[in-house]
């Protein structure tokens, strides 16, 4: 516990340092908030719509950080501290190098916590958001997304040779899925095309469950993103963890 | 316990072709032991293997009589490691680097104290990589030490170093073994070796090709130093065919 504090403490630190996830993971979901705030004001999503764009949108703006961490910020810490020999000096201490995975997990976690809050309030004071959903679907869902994009993150870090091709990949992964997938541009005002696009992207699928959750739509009509983000999760973390590259 | 690390029949092989072959090797209890040898003969892929960062073929390795692979955790609370390749995050300071590596241990050495003896306490608020080379060997030195270990790896310990703070590691290391430490170095440095080592062993294409004192190994060559009998050894084969 003392090792996780210190570490915890350290890495968040060194991650600040950085800038780069502060500024992806913090401040962009809040920027394109407020953009869409003033935008599309409070004017219902569609008309007759019981609910608002800015109250559809919400959940989609709260995956940007959970993919700028998990698709981003992972692969690249994880391929850099192998990179570096970090992961291996580990494996001469009495502390798992396992140990530093868990660390950078949980900061992504927070990113992900913080912007979350940070959204939720800036809409509630400035935009008159109200949340129509049920708020323990929703946490589930959200958990669910953050489990399935740091499972891709973790894969692609832990099976890419080097740092470079961990970024090149990372990038692909990253901007398509941060324009396209509904996270910034919203998914309602794409041409049919695009959506059909956006579909293939597991982020896309995550919004919709998200989406649902927070609207109070009944479960049961995002029965398939539930099982596709699941099966995400499961197969990226069993190939990460079985393919895993400490040096 | 006199015999702190032993190696019994160590092999390792890359592609078929044998980095390290047969290696037979005891280290006892507060001694200096060197593992001499160019580039590529076998140094590094020795180390891994005796600390299990690598799988040997074949062979046997213990440490303080325990196994590097399935007691690994009770063994590195007691196992400090210097790796040739300095390995530290990006933006991280001396300060937080000391404080994660106290953080690993049970029963730790005072790191300010570490870094005072080893004269870089003025160095605390930098970012490691702002070091000089020379300060960054010594910071390595004093985070392998952190976790007070009984015996410490060290990998080319003093490349990098000046003259001046060349002979303070020296000293400084003495001092260890007198208190009953015991250091497996390596090194391309024959004064370093002369100064510290109470027992060497010359590799050449991963085998053994001497083991014993520096005097001896000076003996047994037709030399009357340790540089010279060191490229004897490594060279002989090369000389040989000459003729």
């Amino acid at each position: 516990m003392k090792t996780f504090r210190t570490m915890l403490k350290t890495e968040i630190k060194l991650s600040l340092r950085g800038m780069d996830m502060f500024i992806f993971a913090i401040c962009v979901p809040l920027v394109v908030l407020i953009i869409q705030g003033i935008i599309y004001g409070n004017r219902p999503a569609y008309p007759d719509a019981g609910y608002t764009f800015l109250e559809q949108s919400f959940s989609a703006l709260a995956t940007i950080s959970i993919c700028a961490g998990g698709v981003m910020g992972l692969p690249l810490v994880v391929s850099d501290y192998r990179s570096k020999g970090i992961l291996k000096r580990y494996k001469v201490t009495p502390v798992s190098p396992a140990m530093i995975l868990v660390v950078q997990v949980a900061i992504y976690t927070l990113y992900a916590v913080v912007s979350l809050m940070l959204l939720y309030f800036t809409a509630k004071l400035f935009f008159g958001y109200q949340f129509r959903g049920d708020l323990f679907r929703f946490l589930g869902g959200y958990l669910l997304v953050l489990v399935s994009m740091f499972s891709i993150g973790m894969l692609v870090g832990g099976v890419s040779p080097d740092t470079k091709i961990a970024s090149v990949i990372a990038c692909i992964l990253y901007f398509p899925m941060l324009i396209l997938s509904g996270a910034t541009l919203p998914y309602e005002v794409m041409p049919s095309t695009l959506k059909r696009v956006a579909d293939v992207m597991p982020l896309t699928q995550g919004i919709k469950l998200l989406k649902a959750a927070s609207l109070g739509h009944p479960a049961d009509s995002v029965l398939a993103q539930i099982c596709i983000m699941g099966v995400v999760a499961v197969a990226c973390t069993v190939i990460a963890v079985k393919y895993f590259k400490w040096e | 316990m006199k015999e702190i690390i032993k190696v019994n029949r160590l092999t390792k092989c890359y592609a078929g072709r044998p980095a390290v072959n047969k290696l037979e090797l005891t280290v006892e209890r507060g001694t200096i032991f060197g593992l001499l040898g160019a580039n590529g003969a076998g140094k590094s892929t020795t180390i891994e293997c005796i600390l299990g960062t690598k799988k040997a073929d074949e062979g046997k390795v213990t440490i303080l009589g325990m196994n590097p692979y399935t007691d690994r955790k009770s063994l590195f609370e007691r196992v400090g490691v210097q790796f040739q390749e300095s390995s530290y995050q990006e933006k991280i300071t001396v300060r937080e680097l000391c404080e994660v590596t106290e953080s690993l241990y049970r029963e730790t050495e005072d790191s300010f104290e570490l870094l005072k003896k080893f004269k870089i306490d003025d160095k605390k608020k930098s970012l490691v990589k702002d070091l000089s080379g020379g300060e960054r060997q010594r910071l390595f030195i004093v985070l392998a030490l952190i976790g007070k270990p009984d015996v410490v790896f060290l990998d080319e310990l003093t490349t990098g170093l000046d003259a001046k703070a060349r002979r303070e590691v020296w000293k400084m290391l003495s001092a260890l073994k007198e208190k009953g430490l015991t250091i497996f170095l390596t090194s391309h440095f024959m004064d370093e070796v002369e100064a510290l080592c109470d027992k060497i062993c010359i590799l050449k294409k991963g085998n053994a090709v001497f083991k014993g004192t520096v005097s001896d190994a000076v003996k047994d060559s037709p030399f009357d130093n340790l540089e010279d009998a060191y490229l004897w050894y490594t060279e002989e084969e090369e000389k040989n065919e000459n003729i």
